[in-house]
């Protein structure tokens, strides 16, 4: 009894979001080329795309928020008819879990088997690298909605993404700390056995040298760590300014507390991996003082980003995070592409997709560069009183 | 040889053709060839009586090497996964010497143990030889030709800055994030020849004077050593011989895949390759091929259930594991199946005790 009434309340939670967005339409019809482009009129009855996300296996944290992203992006394109009347937008979703040889195996049956106009994806970096050169053999257009590794994007002409590699985001972060904060030394530690967080280290270094903060020690750790308070303790006795760290989620709670807990009180600088509300939640008040450079917050106050956040809270119960707001963002670059192409072909899809600027998106006022990487305003974040808050922001408020 | 290849091309599309409607498209019969080559590799030193895990390792050596010869030297792809084969080869001796004294649980600990190794150095190599070439610059040991060495090099890159800091930028193996942009010069017909050159190898070594000595200390390792078997010589052979076929198997999926990066030769690779062995059976060289086989295309074959299909997947092994416990290429295990769902339970009892004795 009790798991039919438990199931009879998801449906009808699920159920009601539909209700709401359509209710909503008028406020999500700013997103999107209206006026750039004339509404289509040579597509077909239904345009499918492809997305190859990992939606099971370890990183399946990143790749469920990212299918909930693009399911509620399609809702939202099929309600407004942005391809036209009559014209439905369908996604085929492919899990890839976490290997390159899957994100193949997917993203050739997209291509071969389903015969998809464009592709999304795949959730990471190494198996983009693996993935995206067969799109870019068989002249498919493909939009990484997560890859922040360099070098994604010069696979190919009909390679993009979406997501703001670290090494845009953390210059502005540490130029903004050391002008605010008057940071002159820091220690940093970073795991040295994954992609993300090396590629983050070395931004770091760049962008701390150029500011002419110093260094004073460096420490490492592996992914799957849990005690970090060797290399904290022998940071911490370098007595540094702040402590620059380059993590991915799951190991940012325990050194944040873990820092906190040896008695260190400066700022904790570092990028996305600090840019999650549940840092908040699971680190409580040792999370004050975090800095958190992003390409996008839930803090931001860009109208769109606001609606986006509150639809997504109303469709799924919970808040979204970047990654969410990065694939949502990629399906309408994607759907705005097939609408100013006016054709399904991968050629004329993949310049439309070029020649998108100054797009209104949740992330910002949205433009791809030259190389097809992205070009948005970056938020920089401190966490105070137990929220995000834009880093400037707080302090002229002081 | 071209008019081969041509043939087998054309054998090859009606094949995948035949095989579409299980979801096996060309890179997925690929990766399909590559695992039975890996489950072969083990299947020869489980043949042999020993438990070692070691072929996750070797993968990898094979494929950092072969892919460096290709990337960096410009080496053809034969020639470097050959090489490829012969470093894991010589690399698996000293290895194997003292190694291979252990037994069971504790040969596979160890050889788990060489496999993190493999990656752990994979993974720092650049540090490594960055941490070295700093202090060689800061105690000035050959320090013109490190300087012109750096400044004609893409791989080292070193920075001196004013207040005396120096920086040093190495990369090869690329740590983390692994050697990119790999060409994809392995091709099918490429796997299936090695496969079946592997395969005539192992049908020929059983029959020899190594087979023999192989199966005798599998059964027994006092009795064969006392009947005259150099059964530390006959370990170690086997064992490289293995690493050599693993390797094989690194190098020519590192030119399919256009990356390779440590994190795939972590301890998830080598629970898959023994997964194979256990799945298809040791009884025959077909267990493992098979057993890969199956494993591999399965989660292609059950893309249909999205999520839903790890899950999907386990039950199906769970159920090959308890009722075809000796593996899928078992004739005694399906009749023992097939009397199973008859409920003749005679015929039954009877399959217990034949399997017992053997």
């Amino acid at each position: 009894m009790k798991t039919s009434r438990k199931l009879f309340l998801l449906l009808l939670i699920l159920s009601l979001p539909t209700l709401f967005i359509s209710a909503q339409d008028d406020m999500d019809m700013q997103i999107g080329f209206w006026e750039e482009c004339a509404t289509p009129e040579n597509l077909p009855e239904t345009v499918t795309i492809g997305a190859i996300f990992s939606l099971s296996g370890p990183v399946s944290v990143y790749g469920s928020v990212q299918n909930q992203g693009v399911v509620l992006a399609i809702q939202d394109i099929n309600e407004a008819a942005y391809l036209g009347e009559g014209v439905t937008l369908e996604v085929i979703f492919e899990d890839a879990q976490n290997d390159a040889e899957q994100a193949i195996n997917a993203m050739t049956k997209l291509i071969e088997e389903d015969g998809v106009v464009a592709v999304l994806g795949p959730t990471l970096s190494t198996q983009a690298f693996s993935a995206d050169a067969i799109a870019q053999e068989n002249g498919i257009p493909v939009m990484g909605v997560s890859n922040t590794a360099s070098g994604i994007t010069d696979m190919g002409d009909f390679v993009f993404r979406n997501s703001l590699p670290e090494s845009a985001v953390t210059p502005g972060t540490i130029a903004q700390a050391s002008e605010i904060l008057g940071i002159e030394s820091v220690g940093v530690l970073y795991g040295n056995d994954d992609d993300f967080t090396v590629s983050g280290y070395e931004v770091f270094v760049d962008a701390l040298e150029d500011n002419d903060i110093d260094i004073l020690r460096e420490e490492t750790f592996a992914v799957g760590d849990v005690d970090f308070s060797t290399q904290l303790t022998n940071l911490l006795s370098d007595e540094p300014d702040a402590l620059v760290i380059s993590t991915l989620a799951a190991e940012a709670v325990q050194i944040i507390t873990q820092a906190r807990d040896l008695g260190f009180d400066g700022p904790i600088i570092g990028g996305n991996g600090l840019n999650s509300p549940s840092i908040i939640e699971q680190a409580g008040d040792d999370a004050e003082g975090v800095i958190a450079g992003a390409a996008w917050n839930i803090a931001s106050p860009n109208p769109l980003s606001v609606a986006f956040a509150a639809a997504y809270q109303e469709a799924y119960d919970f808040a979204p995070d970047q990654f969410a707001t990065q694939a949502y963002t990629g399906a309408w670059l994607m759907a705005t592409a097939i609408r100013c192409a006016d054709s399904t072909d991968g050629q004329a899809v993949r310049d439309a997709l070029a020649g998108i600027e100054g797009f209104d998106s949740p992330l910002g006022s949205f433009s791809f560069a030259e190389d097809r990487n992205p070009v948005h305003d970056p938020v920089v974040q401190i966490i105070a009183d137990g929220a995000f808050t834009v880093l400037g922001a707080d302090m002229t408020d002081e | 040889m071209g008019f081969l290849i041509d043939g087998f091309n054309q054998l090859q599309t009606w094949l995948l053709i035949l095989l579409s409607p299980l979801n096996i498209t060309e890179p997925v019969l690929q990766f399909m060839l590559v695992s039975a080559i890996l489950g072969l590799s083990i299947y020869l030193t489980l043949y042999t009586g020993m438990f070692s895990l070691a072929n996750g390792g070797f993968m990898a050596i094979g494929a950092y090497v072969s892919v460096l010869l290709t990337q960096q030297a410009g080496w053809s792809l034969s020639l470097s996964i050959l090489t490829g084969m012969i470093v894991a080869g010589i690399i698996a001796v000293p290895i194997g010497l003292p190694v291979l004294r252990l037994r069971d649980i504790y040969l596979a600990i160890a050889t788990i143990g060489f496999g993190e190794v493999v990656r752990i150095m994979a993974l720092n190599f650049d540090d490594l030889v960055e941490s070295f070439i700093k202090w060689m610059v800061q105690k000035e040991i050959l320090f013109d030709s490190l300087i012109s060495r750096a400044e004609t090099s893409d791989m080292l890159d070193i920075t001196i800055r004013d207040n005396g800091n120096v920086r040093v930028n190495f990369e090869l193996l690329g740590g983390a994030r692994g050697i990119k942009g790999i060409p994809v010069m392995a091709e099918t017909w490429m796997l299936v020849l090695f496969l079946i050159i592997v395969i005539y190898f192992i049908i020929r070594l059983h029959r020899s004077r190594l087979g023999r000595a192989m199966a005798a200390i599998r059964q027994d390792e006092q009795a064969a050593s006392n009947m005259g078997i150099d059964v530390v010589y006959v370990k170690n052979v086997v064992f490289v011989l293995s690493a050599m076929i693993a390797a094989a198997a690194g190098g020519l999926s590192g030119h399919l895949t256009r990356i390779i990066d440590p994190s795939n030769y972590g301890f998830d690779l080598v629970v898959d390759i023994l997964a194979y062995a256990v799945l298809g059976g040791t009884q025959t060289w077909a267990g493992p091929v098979i057993g890969a086989m199956v494993l591999r295309a399965l989660p292609e074959t059950l893309r249909g259930f999205s999520e839903l299909r790890g899950l999907i997947n386990g039950l199906i092994l769970l159920g090959a594991i308890v009722y075809l416990p000796s593996g899928l290429v078992d004739i005694k295990g399906f009749r023992g199946l097939v009397a199973y769902f008859r409920n003749n339970r005679t015929q039954r009892k009877e399959m217990v005790k034949d399997n017992a004795n053997t």
